[in-house]
């Protein structure tokens, strides 16, 4: 499998970082291309392009070290903030507009009600993704 | 500078910040601007079809029909607008495009008006309907309980930013153009074929047609069935290809309209007299379309329709309680965004991330509003009256800010153009932008000429609306762009 163009979602966990450095990894064989995005989910009594400073400096923030993880792999990485009512549809959106191959999103081991959960992003981008999608929990 | 290159003393390094280059993800489609604009609508036939009957009697499907005309040159205008600046503000919007930002606040304002009175009259016929299972909502005070009581709840999971399911909605959407369908279908074959003269007996007999004052009343309180065009509009910037969507979204919630709201008001014509509809307390003024499925002549249909009116008119306005509720919080930050408001007003919680500040206050007025409720059960054909007030205000202002913008910047790109234009000047002027602004603002004078209530409660509210706006716009702190010396004219 070539893996020419990847998407990798970022949250901010531990994971996302692994995650970047196997994307790093798998684009370097084949030359491709690592977009990174943090989705700023909006809620609906706001309008969609509202601007919340703390929501856009953690996107930063958290960008900035997905850039330093993939400059420390000896790669780079082109990263973006979108605005989303839905983190799910984002992602799958984006990787549609972009034609990606692969979706590589780090996840977390979480629980709800005492049981492992995935949440609601993962199991939508896994249902509905237009490529295959490689999920790495540490 | 490189970073591979080692930092001095002295040295400042300047990384340009992604923030103004953030994305927005925009997904909605015409099913999904559809089903929010008719969410708005489809309510407003659950209580608009009483309030009108109270004044229109047998000119009831008279009324609604002359709205449905004024309400399609609102929607063909709003379609112009919407696809030219698809941003979250609707008429506020337009109005300051077009025409100046006081304009645009007062637009802005008289929305909110509209806003907090669809909030309180959806809140208020909710318990009504829901009597079918619990007569004890039908008391006016328990009544207007429960009616604060929803919208206290809305306020409570609006701050705390509960995710609303978009599959629900549109699910409940579905089942409710479903029931309005099959309840105007059997009512015309059941109850219309049967006894055609029924109709015009209840339209044209004796007492049942109005006096023309009424009747211009009635048009003018038809006009409650405009809600869900706002809304369309404020979705512009959610919209994927907005040029099309828009468009087609208006083109099909006219044709939803139009049908529905005919078929419906002749139904409930047919099925019962004009008095009996148009009665707040031993009639169904509040409930009307319950009472359309009580008249059903079949009692297995009855016990069929009556609990499914019951629970979907329930889902239906508590959807538009809450789609109010949200558009006045967008609204706000809109307007606090744009200089227009102060910035308290738009602040968002650390926390929630929602503009908790708003959501408060507008639910905080619109309990207050309910408040007559508890001695006077007829008080809501003045908070529909109020609506009218606030909608046909900002409606007005949106043709006049669209027609200003064909004049002052003809040259905009407008991917929806509307047709039938009267040219003066080289200037395109569009027949239909004319109309709706000359019937708007005719029905809006009619309504403060007319109607004590709303003249006082509305001019009120929109005086203390431009005290708010005069002293925040005296004091506030200039954007960097009005610092800038304009250079001195040549003498």
């Amino acid at each position: 499998m070539e893996f020419k163009k990847v998407l990798v979602p970022v949250v901010g966990t531990e994971a996302d970082e692994e995650a970047m450095r196997l994307a790093c990894r798998l684009a370097k064989k084949d030359k491709g291309k690592i977009w990174s995005v943090f989705v700023v989910a909006i809620k609906r009594a706001l309008p969609l392009d509202a601007e919340i400073e703390s929501e856009i400096k953690k996107a930063e923030e958290i960008l900035d070290r997905v850039e330093s993880i993939a400059t420390e792999e000896d790669y780079e990485t082109e990263t973006d903030i979108l605005q989303a009512r839905e983190v799910g549809p984002a992602i799958v959106d984006e990787a549609v507009e972009r034609g990606v191959d692969l979706i590589l999103m780090g996840i977390a081991y979480k629980q709800r009600f005492g049981q492992f959960s995935l949440g609601n992003v993962v199991p939508y981008v896994l249902k509905n993704s237009p490529c295959p999608v490689i999920l790495y929990q540490q | 500078m490189p970073d591979s290159l080692p930092l001095k003393p002295g040295d400042r390094v300047f990384r340009p910040l992604r923030i103004k280059h953030f994305r927005l993800k925009r997904v909605l489609g015409v099913p999904g601007l559809f089903s929010a604009g008719y969410g708005d609508v489809g309510s407003s036939i659950y209580y608009a079809l009483g309030i009108v009957a109270i004044v229109a009697l047998g000119a009831t499907p008279i009324a609604l029909g002359v709205a449905g005309l004024i309400y399609i040159f609102n929607a063909l205008s709003y379609a112009e607008g919407g696809a030219m600046i698809p941003e979250a503000g609707g008429s506020a919007s337009f109005a300051r495009h077009g025409i100046n930002d006081t304009v645009g606040f007062i637009a802005g304002w008289a929305l909110m008006l509209s806003y907090i009175a669809t909030m309180a009259i959806s809140a208020y016929t909710i318990p009504p309907y829901l009597s079918y299972f619990w007569p004890v909502l039908n008391e006016a005070s328990i009544g207007t309980l429960v009616a604060m009581g929803i919208i206290a709840f809305l306020m409570v999971i609006n701050v705390l930013g509960v995710r609303e399911s978009t599959g629900l909605n549109i699910l409940f959407i579905g089942l409710d153009i479903a029931t309005q369908v099959s309840i105007v279908v059997l009512g015309i074959v059941l109850i219309l074929a049967v006894n055609p003269g029924v109709l015009a007996q209840n339209m044209f007999g004796q007492g049942n047609w109005p006096a023309t004052p009424n009747l211009i009343m009635g048009i003018a309180i038809a006009a409650l069935c405009f809600t869900g065009v706002e809304t369309v509009s404020q979705l512009a910037e959610e919209t994927r290809r907005p040029a099309e969507r828009i468009p087609h979204a208006y083109v099909l919630m006219i044709i939803a309209v139009l049908v529905l709201f005919a078929g419906i008001s002749i139904v409930a014509l047919s099925a019962m007299t004009p008095q009996v509809l148009g009665d707040p307390i031993n009639g169904w003024a509040r409930d009307p379309v319950a009472g359309i499925a009580a008249n059903l002549p079949s009692e297995t249909l009855r016990d069929i329709f009556a609990p499914l009116v019951a629970v979907l008119a329930a889902s239906i306005l508590l959807t538009a309680t809450n789609a109010g509720l949200l558009g006045i919080s967008r609204l706000t930050f809109y307007l606090s965004s744009h200089q227009q408001l102060p910035k308290a007003l738009g602040k968002i919680h650390h926390q929630f991330r929602t503009p908790h500040v708003a959501i408060i206050l507008f639910c905080l007025i619109a309990i207050i509003m309910l408040g007559p409720g508890f001695t006077n059960p007829n008080f809501f054909a003045d908070l529909g009256k109020l609506y009218v007030f606030g909608s046909l205000l900002c409606f007005t202002l949106a043709h006049a800010a669209i027609l200003s913008l064909r004049i002052k910047k003809p040259k905009l790109p407008r991917p929806f153009k509307l047709r039938w234009n009267i040219r003066i000047k080289e200037k395109e002027l569009p027949l239909t932008v004319i109309l709706g602004l000359l019937t708007n603002a005719g029905i809006w004078i009619v309504v403060v000429v007319t109607q004590p209530f709303s003249r006082w409660a509305g001019l009120g509210w929109m005086a203390g609306g431009l005290v708010i706006y005069i002293i925040f716009r005296k004091f506030r702190r200039k954007p960097t762009e009005e610092w800038e010396i304009k250079p001195e004219k040549e003498k």
